[in-house]
C-alpha cells in the first residue's frame, strides 16, 4: 500500500509517497539522505534515532512515516545555519562530549527540545531529558556540561 | 535475532476521523489499533504481532479529550507527556503523575498513550496501580448488530485478565479512562523499585487512603509486577482499615501484603525478592499518601 504524504523536514515542505510499513527513520535516511538519525536498537531503548516532531523528541524507528503526514520534522541536519554550527553542536565539540558520535545527533536534539522549553535547565532536568539517550563512549558528565554550556550560548546569542 | 531496522510484513494503513469508521475497520479480521506505537511497532518488529490492517486512531477528535473539571477524563490518544504536564493532575492525582513520569524516557512519553499502557496489559504497567486505587473506570465501545455504537463502563480493576490480556475484544476499543475526583482528607502515592530510574518495575505499589484524624478510615492498595495482572491487596487493606496510623503498630498488617501477591521469578527480579521488599515498598508509599491526606509527617 503506497500512500502520498506531505511533510516538512528542516523547514522545507516535501510531498512523497511512502509504503504503509515504512519507518520514518528509513524515509529520512534513504529517501532524503539525512544520515544524522541512526538505527541503534530499533525497539525504543537507545534514542539514537531521535528526531523532533513538532519540536518534541520522538523515536523515528518506532514511527510510521505515514503517521507524520502534515507534520514537521527536525533532524540534526536542520540545526546548523549553513556551515555555522548550532550553539549546542559547538559546545558538544568544545566540551569533549563526543567520541564515536553515534548517539550525538539524538543527544543534541533531546537537549534542544529541553532548552526550547526550559532555557536554563538544571542538572536534574538535563539528566531527565537525556534519560532515553544512551551513550556508550564518553559517559554523561561531559554531555551534561556541554548542554549547560550550549544553553548559555543560546541565551547570549539571543541578547 | 529479528531485524528491527525494517518492518518485515506488509499491512494496510487507515486513519479514520470518526469513531464509527474506526469501529467498522475493527470488524475486519487482523485489524490492530495504533495510537503511540511504542508497544505495537516493537511487537510487529519482533514477530509477536502480524496485523493485516493498522487502524491509527489519532485522527479521531473525541479521543483526544483531557478534562479535569469534575472527574478526570483521559481519552485514548492522550499522550503520557500531556498527563505529566497537567498541573491539576499533578496536584490532585499525584500517584498517577508519579507513575506516568516514571515510564520510559522523554521520547517514549512524547509518543506513548496512557490507554496504550493499559491495553498492552503488562503486569508491570506503571499507570495501572494508581488508576486502580483511584477507582478509575474505562469506557469501552463497539458496534452492535444494528451497527450502532454500544458503550460499556468497566472498573479498571476488572479489565486485566492475564499478562498481555484484557477483557477487550478484537472489535472493541477503550475510548477513555474516567477517574473520580478525590474527596477532602484523601491522599494517593505511587512508588516503584527498578534497577535504574526509567527502567521497567521489579515491583510497584500505589496507595489511596482517606484519613480521619489519626485513623486510616479507608484504604486501597494496588501492586504491579507482582502477579499475572496488577492486583488489589485486599487482605492488607482490610487489616489496615480503621487502624490508627502508627507505623510500629501496623507493621504486622503491612507484612500481610506478601500473601496478597503471587510474584514470579523473571529477568527483572526473583519471586523471593519481590515478596521480601513488598511490605517495605508499601510502607514508603503509605507514608507518602498519609502525608498527602494531611496527616502528620513522621520520620
Amino acid at each position: 500500500m503506497k500512500i502520498p504524504i506531505s511533510i516538512k523536514i528542516n523547514g522545507r515542505e516535501y510531498n512523497v509517497e511512502v509504503k504503509s510499513n515504512e519507518l520514518l527513520l528509513n524515509v529520512l535516511r534513504e529517501k532524503f539522505g539525512l544520515l544524522g538519525a541512526k538505527y541503534g536498537c530499533g525497539i525504543g531503548e537507545c534514542g539514537a534515532c531521535t528526531v523532533l516532531l513538532n519540536g518534541r523528541a520522538i523515536l523515528s524507528c518506532l514511527t510510521l512515516a505515514v503517521s507524520v503526514n502534515g507534520q514537521e520534522i527536525t533532524t540534526i541536519e536542520g540545526l546548523s545555519d549553513g556551515s555555522k554550527l548550532h550553539p549546542l553542536q559547538e559546545s558538544f565539540i568544545e566540551e569533549g562530549a563526543i567520541q564515536c558520535g553515534f548517539c550525538t545527533p539524538g543527544m543534541i536534539l533531546s537537549a534542544k527540545a529541553l532548552i526550547d522549553e526550559k532555557p536554563e535547565p538544571t542538572n536534574n532536568e538535563i539528566k531527565e531529558a537525556i534519560r532515553g539517550n544512551v551513550c556508550r563512549c564518553t559517559g554523561y558528565v561531559n554531555i551534561i556540561t556541554a548542554i549547560k554550556a550550549g544553553a548559555k550560548k543560546i541565551k547570549r546569542s539571543e541578547k | 535475532m529479528n531485524d528491527t531496522k525494517y518492518i518485515g510484513i506488509e499491512f494496510n494503513y487507515y486513519r479514520p476521523e470518526s469513531l464509527k469508521a474506526v469501529l467498522e475497520k475493527l470488524k475486519e479480521d487482523g485489524s490492530k489499533i495504533l495510537a503511540g506505537g511504542t508497544d505495537l511497532l516493537v511487537r510487529i518488529k519482533t514477530d509477536m504481532e502480524k496485523p493485516k490492517n493498522i487502524v491509527e486512531i489519532t485522527g479521531v477528535k473525541e479521543l483526544s479529550v483531557l478534562e479535569t473539571n469534575n472527574e478526570l477524563i483521559i481519552g485514548a490518544v492522550v499522550k503520557l507527556f500531556e498527563i505529566e504536564k497537567n498541573d491539576t493532575i499533578r496536584k490532585m492525582y499525584p500517584s498517577l503523575y508519579e507513575a506516568v513520569k516514571s515510564i520510559g524516557g522523554k521520547q517514549i512519553r512524547n509518543m506513548a498513550t496512557l490507554t496504550g499502557n493499559l491495553c498492552n496489559a503488562s503486569p508491570g504497567a506503571d499507570s495501572a496501580p494508581p488508576l486502580i486505587v483511584l477507582g478509575a473506570n474505562v469506557e469501552i465501545k463497539t458496534l452492535n448488530e444494528k451497527s450502532e455504537i454500544a458503550r460499556r463502563l468497566i472498573p479498571l480493576e476488572d479489565f486485566f485478565t492475564g499478562p498481555g490480556k484484557t477483557i477487550l475484544g478484537a472489535k472493541e476499543i477503550l475510548t477513555k479512562v474516567i477517574v473520580p475526583k478525590p474527596q477532602e482528607n484523601t491522599g494517593s502515592a505511587f512508588k516503584k523499585i527498578a534497577r535504574v530510574n526509567l527502567d521497567i518495575s521489579k515491583i510497584s505499589c500505589a496507595v489511596f487512603l482517606e484519613r480521619k484524624e489519626r485513623v486510616i478510615k479507608e484504604i486501597r492498595i494496588a501492586v504491579g509486577a507482582a502477579a499475572a495482572t496488577p492486583v488489589r491487596a485486599y487482605q492488607t487493606e482490610k487489616a489496615l482499615t480503621g487502624k490508627e496510623y502508627d507505623l510500629t503498630k501496623i507493621q504486622k498488617n503491612l507484612a500481610l501484603i506478601e500473601s496478597d501477591i503471587s510474584p514470579i521469578t523473571d529477568v527483572r527480579s526473583t519471586a523471593e525478592y519481590r515478596k521480601e521488599v513488598a511490605p517495605i515498598l508499601l510502607k514508603d508509599t503509605l507514608k507518602l499518601a498519609w502525608e498527602r491526606a494531611g496527616g502528620e509527617v513522621l520520620i
